[in-house]
């Protein structure tokens, strides 16, 4: 509701000089910010180095694109789970830079963190693991994403650690989920 | 719902105008057809054009999405969403430099998005220019593309290289008895006319900029795709096809080719130089192990099966993913295999497991791809065909490499102690674009100390290219069995782990290798 307020008066104060009149844009903002705990499923490696997932409630704008940032922000900090086996499997000085749900079910997920930006050394298990992590946490928790396309520090990379491709998008793997 | 839909989105659009918008105005937008007014809004440095406005003007639509808009202009669909500064047309982002705004209730993008559109999908070259405030549209203006030209049978294939000094839009038409690759840039040709000695290619012939290639006969097909770093179209070409009705046909001169088999080897040590790899707790780097077992491994293959083997890097040096791969195509191996040592978080992994090319994402899209280039080509009457098909040339060895990976796999399953974790199928992009069988082997777990230890002693080294050594073979065996080919004399079995590192390896009769790279070591 701030930020409503705060736009809606940014607005005013604003376009009328650059342009001509302020956007009818606050009550949007109230749906699209309307918070509401919801569980999620949030994926790590099992100890059979399968993706399982772990479900947690947490507060999430019903906007589902604005809802998918606080989701992936979540998976970074790994499992919590108590008693739980589950793995971390990005470094965990990752930071989610943000995510864009693209018309068509893309959603752009930029990624940053020292390790990430400095060369990830680690295996191809654990990279694929990583990648496809994040492209089922998203795909299983959000109707509308289709498809992950990872990007570091803003641009299109080349691979997280020198194995899985990042030049397309990534579809769901459904080989890699623990069934059970 | 719609109308909701589109406002919800222009909320979130103007979430992000929050900055001082500082001037706006009329500008104009130039095309080949006329000219079309649009407003523009310069805001904290950067100009965001009105994006119904800019796209009717090029003669397209822009609809709301429940996630962005949708701008459609001719067959070519990009989309754009609120807070992004990425755009995506097909499977492609565009990049802007901020994510659109949106002011009186309208979607505003920087002028970029359409750059970036034009270009990826149409050729186009949008620049604006901030004196005369127009933003203009034409065909991009590029210098005259170097095209190489290269032509060699393999594998009963006649398989034309084209490498180009710069990537080049261009579309393939196909005639009576001959394919057309049309540039849609000025071409320096090497030459006007070239013959050839091959079963399906009589000549290349360039005219402006359409490369003509003749075929020998009208049941020959092609198919096309195309590579990167350098860029290259690939056209292979065989028989198969029903002769195109009406097309004379012409005598097949008798082939004059080399058996073909497995005979020449790309192996590729995982990793290099600044990109250690995994390492192990302690401190054993990944890419000193891929490195000391693929160079046993080239020299075990050269001796024992009398193939041309060829390193992807001989030194702890940077090898890009994309070179890994080109210098495989460059060298047109046969096989490529990429070894590397595996990591997880889980502390007692353990095991081997061997990897081919899966590209499910990039099938379906490239699929649709292909849809629309060819629905394109189906309306313009002198196009029959249109083979651009992205970079999908690995899905033709995908069945090769699944066999290939199935060996390696069963190979080590059988002479190792490491335990079996199968053959499996991920989108590597050191595999990507190989058009030849390939495969990833990952040997063991260096984040165990355990199998840390047993991958840097020279025993476990050893067995494991010895192993390897046996995987090739069979594959090759098998292979070779399948097609045709007489068997030389099996190879003796191996009584020795390391095969001596300096013989030199015999050289196949054709299908001359370039000049290796100081970087590349043949054996």
């Amino acid at each position: 509701m701030k930020r409503a307020v705060a736009v809606a008066l940014l607005l005013g104060a604003v376009l009328p000089g650059g342009c001509r009149k302020k956007a009818p844009v606050s009550g949007n903002l109230n749906v699209a910010n309307k918070v509401a705990v919801r569980m999620v499923r949030l994926y790590f490696e099992s100890p059979q180095m399968q993706l399982v997932a772990e479900p947690r409630n947490i507060a999430l704008p019903e906007s589902p694109a604005a809802a998918m940032p606080v989701v992936v922000r979540e998976l970074m900090k790994g499992p919590i789970a108590a008693g739980g086996k589950s793995l971390r499997l990005f470094p965990a000085d990752t930071v989610v830079r943000g995510t864009y749900l693209l018309p068509g079910g893309t959603v752009v997920v930029d990624l940053g963190g020292t390790t990430l930006s400095q060369g990830w050394g680690t295996g191809s298990h654990q990279e694929l693991l990583a990648a496809y992590s994040l492209v089922q946490t998203l795909t299983a928790n959000f109707a509308d994403a289709k498809r992950v396309r990872i990007v570091v520090n803003g641009s299109p990379a080349e691979t997280l650690a020198g194995h899985v491709s990042l030049s397309r998008s990534l579809v769901p793997a459904p080989a890699l989920v623990d069934a059970r | 719902m719609k109308r909701l839909l589109s406002l919800g989105i222009l909320a979130v659009l103007a979430a992000a105008s929050i900055v001082l918008a500082q001037t706006s105005g009329q500008g104009t937008l130039r095309t080949a057809t006329g000219d079309q007014p649009f407003t523009f809004v310069l805001q904290s440095g950067q100009t965001y054009v009105n994006a119904e406005q800019v796209t009717a003007g090029l003669g397209g639509t822009l609809a709301p999405d429940s996630s962005g808009f949708r701008v459609t202009i001719g067959s070519a669909t990009a989309a754009f969403g609120p807070d992004s500064r990425y755009g995506v047309v097909r499977d492609d982002l565009i990049e802007m430099p901020v994510p659109p705004i949106s002011i009186e209730g309208a979607p505003y993008v920087p002028w970029q998005f359409f750059q970036g559109f034009l270009a990826k999908a149409a050729s186009l070259d949008v620049t604006w220019d901030a004196g005369t405030k127009q933003l203009s549209v034409k065909p991009l203006q590029r210098d005259a593309v170097g095209v190489q030209v290269s032509v060699a049978d393999v594998q009963g294939i006649s398989k034309i290289v084209l490498t180009l000094s710069a990537p080049a839009e261009y579309g393939i038409v196909k005639e009576p008895q001959a394919y057309v690759v049309r540039f849609r840039v000025p071409v320096r040709a090497p030459f006007g006319e070239q013959a050839y000695e091959d079963p399906h290619i009589s000549r290349v012939s360039f005219t402006g900029s359409d490369l003509r290639i003749h075929l020998t006969g009208a049941d020959v097909a092609g198919d096309a795709y195309q590579l990167e770093n350098p860029p290259r179209i690939v056209l292979d070409f065989r028989k198969g096809a029903a002769p195109v009705p009406g097309a004379p046909a012409l005598p097949v001169p008798a082939p004059a080719r080399e058996v073909p088999g497995i005979r020449t080897i790309v192996i590729d040590p995982g990793h290099g130089g600044r990109e250690v790899g995994a390492v192990g707790p302690n401190g054993l780097m990944e890419k000193d192990v891929t490195l000391a077992i693929s160079r046993k491994l080239a020299a075990s293959l050269s001796n024992k099966l009398g193939a041309r083997v060829v390193l992807t890097r001989d030194d702890d040096s940077v090898v890009s993913l994309d070179q890994r791969t080109a210098l495989a195509n460059q060298y047109k191996a046969d096989l490529f295999l990429s070894v590397h040592m595996n990591a997880a978080v889980v502390k007692d992994a353990k095991g081997s497991e061997t990897y081919f090319l899966s590209l499910e994402a990039s099938d379906e899209l490239a699929k649709k791809a292909a849809e629309s280039e060819n629905a394109s080509a189906g309306s313009n009457p002198n196009a029959d065909l249109n083979l651009i098909l992205w970079d999908l040339a690995h899905q033709a060895y995908v069945g090769e490499s699944s066999r290939f990976a199935q060996a390696i796999q069963e190979e080590m399953n059988a002479a190792t102690a490491v335990a079996n974790r199968g053959v499996k199928q991920a989108p590597f992009k050191v595999l990507v674009g190989a058009t030849m069988p390939a495969a990833l082997v990952e040997v063991g777990f260096i984040s165990n100390p355990e199998e840390e230890a047993k991958l840097q002693s020279e025993e476990f080294q050893n067995l494991m290219v010895e192993t390897l050594t046996k995987a090739v073979q069979r594959y090759k065996t098998d292979y070779e069995t399948r097609i045709g080919v007489i068997q030389p004399a099996p190879a003796p079995a191996a009584t020795t782990t390391t095969a001596p590192a300096t013989t030199p390896a015999p050289k196949p009769a054709t299908a001359p290798a370039p000049a290796a790279p100081q970087t590349r070591t043949e054996r």
